[in-house]
């Protein structure tokens, strides 16, 4: 098969007399994934593909092609079918040239030899997830073991031409125990197995915290949530701050300009393309613009959106090294934590909730950033700092802007969370959160 | 459709002879075209294929799955070894053997049929229709502004072929159209209301006209108007509740299909979606809800959003009635499911692209239509509200707890629709819900959505529907 760059370089080659733009970004990935259920591998599912993606502007005319094929052959008879197209479409609002290609400076440390090697037999590290949740004496666990290896490659008509091979590992685990259950989450781009252990016996380790249910009445509380639960709504609030969500109608950043307080002080947000301890790392962007790591929201203080050029152009700035192509997106998350160890952060809650994980966020009014999520597993009601049961399946309704600036205290730990419900890859602290609307059923 | 079946046999073939007991090669081209537009002025056109093969193995009772799109045979070839291999290397950590079951497959092709294909849709016509959309309702408003109106308009033909080493083997064309619609209405005084709005069918370009998208969207938005300017806060004491049957499709899809899919009863999906409350030895005794409590899935209505004849496995389609007059009745099996629970598979099994292995799916879920008017529905109620469409909705990972928050909707008063009020919440749970059906109306209504299962997640285009529905007495909350 073709090497991704020659192929890159011929599409770009054959194409760029045609077109004012063309970019091609190729991404071959060998993916593996192991799925737990009833403590035992439900599937074990294998990718080998190949994507191309182009993009093609003609007159500030925008299209976009995306396509799984094996040779230039076949992009250009691709592109061949879509050729009339481009005369036809209007301009684009968010047209803006491809940017001049700029010095990129590596990001060293994304690729783990050990990584690829365990993609061959991943039985072993499975094992060890699961008997790692077993040892805290849970009754059964479900889960799923990512490995990947993949190479991105992207040349464009400026003269950029990029390429990074990466790997990362993605784990979760959901322990049972009778009625409770508990899970934890682990990405990364290189295998740590202390790491992938501590999956196993946090997952146990709340299944097992109680064996106790406690009663809650719909109301105001003091809540801490742990990494997963941050880790959730801080893709929200990235996403959020996509400059095409803001465009869109589906950005509570509609309402804020930067420099405008919108959060608790202790509240730091920042889009880290540039930490290749976390998954989507990259040095460069979709339109070869190098990365840098940028706060979204600095001490409170709303910062930066996140740009492709096109945005950047729409609004007068300039590009944050974050295309997606027509889409801006954060690449890795970190939230900045603070001081407290976990035992002084529960310590500190003295009455309220433990929320340990959540899933099914969705919002009422992205402009208003109303929301509300549902808590699942160990959810635990917290009176006089002891923990006296697991409050079951309630739900978190408030508002993005309520909820970030009742933020107090942070976790000085972070962890590497990604998983099926936090995408983004983030690192997060525990949180403590004033004063947080928890809801369930009326009937 | 060119792609030679030759090849999905000869994998068949090099995959039994490997040592899997079953081997399953389906070929899957999805193609088509998107058109963007905010507030009138185009954003791009994208054109997608993903076009490849997945092999689904089950070698010494371990299931594998490979996909790739290097369509050469000795791409193939590479997959299927990775698919048996894995498989076999994972046997060990099984305690029982993954069987499925004997069922009578398909040897057959189908295709639906339109008025205007999909490759006579032009991108000239949905960029006219967004504009037209966006024209249209900054006209019609007079008290608020539209500072948003995003328009997206797709084409999708998806193209399958099905073998497997039982002698399935189907081959299937299914082209569908989308418009989905984000629209933000805004007030100085009483903030933003948002509303999303789909439209999605198996069919061609014919559907451009029949959906009257224009129109539809000029009445929302006049009505949503109202409810923003005038809007108040709803009931604090409980009411009769009237759930419109937008939202009544949702409740069911969510609350009746999701927790009757046998692989989430299983705990397949435990760590993803999560389990369900039903447990296997409730189907055919545990009462729901009242008589009325009847939900239908079927993937053989002409013209769904979900439509199939075959799924995924080669198994024919029928309807299944998951609940039936309030009792939990049969529930969505795949082969595999429906070994362990001793029955048939319904076949429930569906994969996104070529690139997903084949899951327990829903197609179109509805709960069955009654006889009376709406006018009848809600001539008895003294005050009551009615809740006619929803932005924000959740369900907990045992599909019991579940919230749908009120978007469009409208005191009832003296048994008529009088003022709008504001996000009203209703918070029930599944037996809640269910036990409280009073009525329902006869106007059966559909509405189209992308359900999301499994890991990697797979996102597969389903109807829902229903009736208007009262319930008896419910308190009802505020958003936020």
């Amino acid at each position: 098969m073709t090497e991704p760059m020659e192929i890159g370089r011929r599409v770009v080659e054959r194409l760029r007399s045609s077109y004012d733009d063309v970019a091609v970004l190729l991404r071959t990935r060998d993916k593996v994934m192991v799925k737990l259920w009833n403590t035992e591998p439900s599937i074990a599912q294998s990718w080998l593909t190949t994507e191309v993606a182009l993009l093609l502007t003609k007159s500030k005319r925008v299209v976009i092609l995306g396509f799984s094929v094996s040779s230039p052959e076949e992009v250009f008879k691709a592109v061949e079918n879509i050729s009339g197209i481009v005369e036809r479409v209007e301009e684009s609002e968010l047209y803006a040239p491809l940017p001049e290609p700029l010095e990129v400076r590596p990001v060293e440390g994304m690729f783990d030899p050990g990584l690829v090697h365990a993609m061959n037999d991943p039985g072993p590290l499975t094992w060890k997830i699961i008997d790692a949740a077993l040892s805290q004496g849970v009754e059964k666990v479900a889960g799923a073991l990512t490995l990947s290896r993949e190479l991105r490659t992207l040349v464009t008509s400026k003269g950029f031409e990029g390429g990074e091979e990466k790997t990362y590992v993605e784990t979760y685990l959901r322990a049972f125990k009778g009625e409770f259950s508990g899970h934890w989450a682990y990405g990364s781009s290189h295998i740590n197995e202390y790491e992938i252990r501590r999956v196993g016996v946090r997952a146990g380790m709340y299944a097992t915290i109680t064996n106790s249910k406690a009663d809650l009445q719909p109301g105001r509380y003091d809540v801490v949530l742990s990494p997963l639960v941050v880790g959730n709504l801080m893709n929200y609030v990235s996403f959020m701050s996509s400059a095409l969500a803001v465009l869109m109608g589906y950005s509570m950043f509609i309402k804020y300009r930067p420099g405008e307080r919108i959060a608790s002080e202790k509240l730091t947000l920042v889009d880290t393309p540039r930490d290749p301890t976390l998954p989507n790392a990259t040095s460069f962007d979709d339109e070869g613009v190098p990365t840098y790591d940028k706060p979204i929201i600095e001490r409170g203080v709303f910062r930066n959106l996140l740009h492709n050029s096109g945005t950047a152009s729409k609004l007068g700035v300039q590009s944050t090294g974050n295309s997606g192509w027509l889409m801006p997106t954060a690449w890795n998350l970190r939230l900045e934590p603070g001081n407290l160890d976990e035992e002084e952060l529960a310590s500190e809650l003295r009455n309220g909730v433990i929320i340990t994980n959540n899933w099914y966020t969705r919002l009422q009014n992205y402009v208003e950033g109303v929301f509300s999520t549902v808590v699942r597993d160990a959810a635990l009601l917290v009176k006089d700092g002891e923990i006296v049961g697991d409050v079951g399946r309630v739900r978190i309704a408030m508002s993005f802007p309520e909820l970030l600036s009742n933020v107090e205290s942070l976790s000085k730990d972070v962890y590497d969370i990604k998983w099926w419900e936090v995408q983004t890859p983030i690192k997060a602290p525990y949180i403590l959160v004033r004063n947080a609307n928890l809801t369930k059923p009326h009937m | 459709m060119s792609f030679d079946e030759g090849l999905l046999m000869w994998l068949v073939d090099e995959g039994s002879a490997l040592g899997a007991s079953y081997v399953e090669a389906r070929y899957q081209n999805d193609y088509g075209l998107t058109v963007a537009l905010r507030n009138g002025r185009v954003l791009g056109v994208a054109s997608f294929k993903e076009e490849g093969v997945g092999i689904r193995v089950l070698v010494d009772g371990s299931l594998g799955f490979a996909a790739t799109n290097d369509l050469r045979r000795e791409g193939l070839r590479e997959a299927l070894d990775k698919a048996v291999s894995r498989a076999r290397s994972m046997a060990s950590l099984r305690r029982r053997p993954i069987q499925f079951t004997e069922e009578k497959v398909g040897r057959t092709s189908y295709e639906i049929l339109t008025r205007v294909g999909l490759g006579d849709v032009t991108v000239e016509s949905l960029m006219g229709l967004g504009k037209e959309v966006y024209e249209t309702l900054v006209k019609l408003i007079n008290q608020v502004k539209l500072p948003v109106c995003t328009f997206e308009a797709r084409t999708h033909m998806q193209e399958k072929v099905i073998v497997t080493s039982e002698g399935a083997r189907v081959r299937s064309r299914v082209p569908r159209m989308s418009l989905s619609a984000n629209l933000v209405l805004m007030h100085p005084q009483k903030g933003t209301l948002q509303r999303m709005k789909d439209f999605e069918s198996s069919g061609g370009g014919e559907l451009l006209k029949e959906w009257r998208p224009v129109e539809t969207l000029a009445e929302e938005v006049k009505d949503l108007e109202v409810v923003l300017v005038r809007g108040v806060e709803p009931p604090r004491e409980p009411v009769d509740v009237v759930i419109g049957s937008e939202i009544v499709g949702l409740l069911v899809h969510e609350s009746a299909g999701h927790p009757m899919e046998a692989d989430r009863i299983l705990g397949r999906e435990a760590a993803q979606a999560g389990e369900s409350y039903v447990k296997p030895d409730m189907i055919g005794r545990f009462r729901i809800g009242s008589e009325l409590a009847t939900v239908i899935e079927d993937p053989t209505i002409p013209g769904s959003n979900g439509f199939y004849l075959y799924d995924d496995e080669g198994v024919p389609a029928r309807a299944r009635y998951l609940y039936k007059e309030g009792f939990i009745n049969e529930a969505l099996h795949n082969r595999h499911t429906a070994s362990i629970f001793g029955t048939r598979s319904n076949a429930a099994a569906r994969a996104m692209n070529y690139a997903s292995e084949p899951i327990i799916r829903m197609s179109n879920t509805y709960l069955k239509p009654g006889n009376m008017s709406f006018e009848e529905l809600i001539e008895g109620v003294d005050v009551g509200v009615f809740m006619k469409s929803y932005m924000e909705w959740n369900i907990d990972d045992i599909r019991w707890n579940q919230r749908y928050v009120g978007l469009e909707t409208y005191m009832i008063r003296n048994g008529e629709l009088a003022e709008p009020i504001r996000n009203p919440v209703l918070e029930v749970t599944t037996q809640g819900f269910y036990s409280n059906v009073m009525a329902v109306d006869k106007e059966l209504k559909f509405y189209p959505g992308t359900c999301g299962k499994g890991e990697p997640s797979q996102g597969v285009p389903v109807w829902f529907g229903g009736p208007d529905v009262k319930l008896s007495k419910v308190r009802l909350g505020v958003s936020a």
